[in-house]
């Protein structure tokens, strides 16, 4: 395998960037580095290229067919926010080629260690938020959740929220990664979109409810057991002020 | 009484109900709102730590029994409340679309007698099933002595079911519940396990002890919880710290709750549903509480220590489960690992094996981690006690038993 000075640059899309992985498997290059061109900055010393325009799905519905769990793990990085996660598939795929199936069980391998850890934070964090999202209702009758994820997760929280609850209208906004996803009429759109200093027209009941959900949450808690660290352990600040019984909370250190 | 003081009120009554599971039912959405995650969702974490995953509620505080240690008893005197059904749906539907909760845990105290409180019961959970067309997960106690068409009722209803044994001999619950009857609960957990299926009670049925409020050993405690795993295939059985909320000559008046001893009775628990121990093995007639310095786990394997060192790349699944700080999770990626290349120490980090506990009681390729000279009890002991000692350990595991998605 010959290592050269080139950047790879792939659109950010998932599929192009297993076919550029792909492609440099096969062409037996081993590169620098591989970067989304969105994010991408020039440097002095490397060139950044090109390799592929293909965009097609179809090696990423290869690969879900024939092993999903390999599939799982190669999207949960993509979708992670870890650093050099395109080099990290890249060791991946060229080491699953090689032994197959059985690469899961190889954790003596750096790149497979950390591909299982990596998917491990993504599954943790997605399920995580699909207890603490909080839905407010607008005037419009749509419930708003306002998210901010380290990892982009808007997927599995809009496929989560679509077996719950199909019969109303939501929008769920990632703060992060300004990117939106609206369900209506039994659809998922999923959008990028800036939606700074937006006002929001709340229903006549939101306020209530929500002074409801706090009482009861103040409530349920017993005092002679409490214990602040646990509560933060479970519960990282970094969500709170997306999470309604936990917003006025952030000033005070308990 | 607004909406607000009566959720306050009720609320108030449900919290020492330690049960917060949503987990075991896969109960699917058809055509309404909401689903059960078979897994089991945290919504969110009150400030002791535990998670809030059901809206916790009694339908009334109201009570006609007298139980000693229980805030609702009928002596006591405290304001009294009473959701209607509507009330109870209401708040369910609005939190529950505003993704607050995963479902509703429902308990109630009795009032008239046991068959009109299930009446109600059932009422409100119908009313939420089918006029509110509400498919999320519903936690409901059942009254003990109510009749058992009732409690078939119920159980097509709702995803658990459970009946709170209290206290787990005779002897206390004369002393302390004398309006109780473990005959009756028994009888419940009895039905509910003679009709378990997919639609009754799918996620099964769970019961609760108080600790600490009677002078029952750990022994008496984990026989009885081994027998009801046994006899009725409970899911859970959960232990509650006894906190003194009334005044009474017969109860303890403790400063604290018995937190640590709480903690201890929860890992045993564990050890009987996951790890193939017995009662037997960690308790006995002459050691009839557990070492609260050590967990119980530990302190069997030092009780046991001409077993170990074990040598990981050989020992069966069944072996590996006994060291200390390996469990299912890291025994099985054990198996799967070491079949393409041996172990070494590095690897089982990897794995998910907590070292600090672990390093003690294995061998990897015939290798001991440290002189062999250490390895004798007294060592190891202290070593582990430490560990527990270190502040930040102790409350993140204390509490992460009352997390339950696995």
């Amino acid at each position: 395998m010959k290592t050269n000075n080139y950047i790879y640059l792939y659109d950010g899309s998932f599929s192009h960037l297993l076919n550029t992985i792909a492609n440099l498997i096969k062409e037996q290059i081993k590169p620098l580095n591989i970067q989304n061109e969105i994010t991408y900055q020039n440097d002095l010393f490397s060139t950044a290229l090109k390799i592929t325009n293909d965009t097609t799905d179809k090696l990423s519905y290869k690969i879900k067919k024939t092993n999903p769990y390999i599939y799982d793990l190669i999207l949960c990085s993509y979708l992670s926010a870890e650093e050099n996660k395109e080099l990290i598939i890249y060791y991946f795929l060229l080491n699953a080629y090689k032994y197959g199936a059985k690469i899961i069980y190889m954790r003596k391998l750096k790149c497979v260690s950390k591909i299982l850890e990596i998917a491990k934070y993504v599954h943790n964090e997605a399920h995580k938020m699909k207890g603490f999202l909080r839905f407010q209702e607008l005037k419009s009758h749509f419930l708003f959740a306002l998210v901010a994820p380290t990892n982009d997760i808007l997927g599995f929280l809009s496929n989560h929220f679509q077996k719950r609850l199909p019969k109303e209208k939501w929008i769920i906004y990632d703060e992060k990664r300004k990117k939106m996803a609206i369900y209506y009429q039994n659809k998922i759109y999923i959008t990028n979109i800036d939606i700074k200093n937006i006002k929001l027209l709340f229903s006549k009941d939101e306020k209530e409810m929500e002074q409801l959900w706090i009482t009861f949450f103040e409530t349920v808690a017993i005092k002679e057991r409490k214990n602040y660290r646990c509560q933060r352990n479970f519960m990282p600040k970094k969500y709170w002020h997306n999470i309604i019984e936990m917003r006025d909370k952030i000033e005070n250190n308990n | 009484m607004t909406l607000k003081d009566k959720l306050t009120i009720l609320a108030d009554g449900a919290k020492y109900d330690a049960s917060c599971s949503s987990s075991g039912s896969s109960r699917s959405n058809c055509d309404g709102t909401g689903n059960a995650s078979i897994s089991g969702i945290c919504h969110s974490f009150s400030s002791d730590g535990r998670c809030i995953s059901l809206l916790k509620i009694l339908m009334t505080n109201c009570c006609i029994f007298d139980c000693k240690y229980c805030l609702n008893r009928k002596s006591n005197n405290i304001k009294r409340a009473i959701f209607s059904p509507e009330e109870i749906c209401e708040i369910t539907m609005n939190f529950y679309r505003r993704n607050y909760i995963e479902g509703l845990f429902l308990s109630s105290g009795i009032i008239k007698n046991p068959d009109y409180t299930m009446e109600k019961l059932i009422e409100t959970i119908y009313l939420l099933r089918k006029k509110y067309n509400f498919h999320g997960y519903i936690h409901c106690k059942a009254i003990p002595g109510c009749s058992s068409y009732l409690l078939k009722k119920l159980g097509n209803l709702v995803d658990r079911l459970s009946a709170n044994v209290e206290l787990p001999t005779n002897k206390s619950l004369k002393l302390l519940a004398p309006n109780k009857d473990n005959k009756k609960v028994t009888n419940i957990m009895q039905t509910v396990r003679e009709n378990k299926n997919k639609y009754f009670v799918p996620a099964g049925q769970s019961t609760q002890l108080i600790i600490g409020a009677t002078t029952d050993t750990d022994y008496d405690i984990m026989k009885n919880s081994e027998n009801l795993y046994q006899k009725y295939q409970l899911k859970r059985v959960f232990y509650s710290a006894y906190i003194p909320v009334n005044k009474d000559k017969m109860l303890p008046m403790l400063k604290t709750p018995p937190l640590k001893r709480e903690h201890r009775l929860y890992q045993a628990d564990w050890l009987l549903r996951y790890y193939h121990y017995k009662t037997s093995d960690l308790l006995t007639i002459d050691n009839q509480n557990l070492n609260i310095l050590i967990d119980p786990k530990a302190n069997w394997a030092l009780n046991h220590l001409n077993e170990f060192p074990k040598e990981i790349n050989k020992a069966s699944y069944y072996e590996l489960l006994k060291i200390p700080g390996i469990g299912p999770t890291s025994a099985k990626r054990i198996i799967k690992s070491r079949a393409y290349y041996p172990l070494e120490l590095n690897d089982l980090k990897k794995m998910g094996v907590v070292l600090k506990r672990a390093k003690y009681f294995i061998l990897c390729n015939g290798k001991y981690f440290m002189p062999s000279k250490y390895f004798q009890k007294q060592f190891i002991y202290t070593n582990l006690v430490l560990i527990d000692e270190e502040p930040k350990n102790n409350s993140s595991r204390q509490l992460s038993l009352f997390y339950e998605n696995k």
